[in-house]
């Protein structure tokens, strides 16, 4: 059977589940203008970054590859970019930078300055005007329908218990598996919670090369992690997991890779590196629920998957750890923890908890799972988009602070 | 499971006393439940001594910090990783540097 979506054709040759405007506010001065078009004109995001100022090259760069990422992303219709004056800024970030890159993508690119649309407040007026006009523009373009081929999913795993590794994650990895033969592309990461699995994930990877640049990753955070002189379970696993019964990162990492299938690893790309061929790739990069949907949405992820444990969170209902850090890219939730899902129905979209209770197999769940999927990139809502709410989003930078 | 586990998941909590009859690899035999264990926790399928690996999905996940008894609940209180700790003195970097 061909599984297949409704979506949005690019100029590219890319497929958007979503259609939005994105709204980039080049520099921080304009984060407030860039927010405010955002909220009066409806099927706009905007960018909102923590800022660029004193931050070193490296970072400068994460920031660039954010900013034309999500520009680039397929759920992206057509970008406003807003600068101060023409050539401000640093030399990674300036606006005809950005714009140059988004724009050869096919897609409508508008620019607006401080400088020229004679300060602040015509400024809003006039992005409000064209932000409006973009909105119209993109509202008529029409779903058709798209093979698997055109899909990119990105999952992470949060509040993970022994659940996870036995149910949540299989059936997320079962579904990969398929994405990855159907030809679609797929990204998992979480570079922390591959430590003491790194030897079972490097059997997949696509050559020794690929597998070296997983161990020196996994290698990198593990000294990070002892330069701070703890026990890396005064970290990770977070409290949440330790209440949830699993007692050691080993532990946890074992569990949480099995979300990525069995496909072979492709290649190990850096925070909001975009991937330009199929497969399924590791991002060496952060776990936090406010910095990897960024990150993913950057690379070109059309929708994230949040698989969540949740034995060890207090109470009979807990809310979302992110609900739109994914700026373009929706937030999809799933548990493989039954009592969870009774807990947060609310909140969650999806239940593989059913394994566990031996009332579905892996193969039932997973291809229910890819029904939802499909589903959603065709247009139905995630249960996080039905909240109007922006998160702030915490890029994955190195530093120093300078 | 994996044959070389040492450990397995509780599907249903289980309180002292309560018998568990396992199947997995070879003739059955029967545990007797030490501790009160909650759904998703792990449960010691046999003795394992302090410093003796504990495996899960057929891979080391730690090793033991106390004697963990057949049939005991096994968790922070008597298993630790062996990985990114950085509290052991001969993996610390630059700080044990300095303390020289």
């Amino acid at each position: 059977m061909k599984h297949t979506f409704l979506g949005y054709p690019r100029e590219s040759g890319a497929v958007g589940i979503r259609n939005y405007v994105l709204i980039i506010p080049a520099q921080r001065q304009l984060n407030m203008v860039a927010q405010k078009i955002a909220d009066i004109v409806p099927d706009t995001k905007a960018f909102i970054s923590l800022g660029e100022l004193g931050r070193p090259k490296g970072d400068r760069l994460v920031l660039q590859r954010t900013m034309v990422g999500l520009g680039l992303n397929p759920n992206t219709a057509s970008v406003l970019i807003i600068g101060s004056s023409r050539g401000a800024g640093y030399e990674e970030l300036k606006v005809e930078k950005i714009c140059k890159e988004i724009a050869a993508s096919g897609k409508r690119v508008e620019v607006l300055f401080l400088t020229e649309e004679g300060g602040l407040y015509s400024l809003l007026g006039k992005g409000i005007k064209v932000a409006r006009d973009m909105v119209l523009e993109a509202s008529r373009f029409i779903r058709e329908p798209f093979g698997l081929e055109h899909l990119t999913l990105g999952v992470k795993c949060g509040m993970s218990d022994s659940t996870s590794g036995i149910c949540g994650n299989p059936t997320v990895g079962r579904v990969f598996d398929t994405l990855i033969q159907s030809g679609g592309r797929a990204l998992f990461s979480e570079t922390t919670e591959v430590i003491g699995a790194e030897h079972v994930l490097i059997r997949r990877a696509k050559n020794d090369a690929v597998a070296q640049k997983i161990l020196d990753a996994v290698a990198e955070t593990e000294q990070k992690a002892k330069d701070v002189g703890e026990d890396i379970r005064e970290t990770n696993p977070i409290p949440e997991n330790i209440a949830g019964g699993l007692t050691t990162i080993e532990e946890k990492s074992l569990g949480a890779i099995v979300k990525a299938g069995t496909s072979t690893i492709e290649d190990v790309i850096a925070y909001a590196e975009r991937i330009e061929k199929p497969g399924l790739y590791f991002m060496d990069a952060w776990m936090s629920s406010l910095s990897l949907p960024t990150g993913y949405a950057a690379s070109g992820a059309h929708l994230f998957l949040y698989q969540m444990g949740g034995a060890g969170v207090p109470g009979r209902e807990f809310p979302l750890p992110a609900v739109s850090s994914g700026i373009v890219t929706p937030i999809m939730y799933l548990t493989g923890n039954h009592e969870t899902f009774e807990r947060a129905e609310d909140n969650i979209d999806f239940n593989s908890g059913t394994i566990l209770q031996d009332l579905e197999t892996l193969e039932e769940v997973a291809d229910r799972l890819l029904k939802m999927i499909l589903m959603i990139a065709s247009g139905a809502k995630t249960k996080a988009e039905t909240f109007n709410h922006q998160d702030p989003v915490e890029l994955y930078f190195q530093g120093p602070s300078l | 499971m994996s044959e070389e586990d040492n450990i397995a998941i509780i599907k249903d909590a289980v309180s002292p006393g309560h018998r568990i009859v396992l199947h997995h690899g070879g003739p059955e035999h029967v545990i007797t439940v030490k501790d009160r264990i909650p759904f998703g926790f792990k449960i010691a399928l046999r003795d394992i001594a302090r410093a003796e690996t504990v495996y899960k999905y057929g891979e080391p996940i730690g090793i033991a910090s106390i004697d963990i008894q057949t049939g005991q609940m096994v968790h922070v209180h008597n298993m630790e990783g062996l990985r990114a700790r950085g509290d052991l003195k001969e993996s610390k970097t630059e700080t044990s540097r300095e303390e020289r």
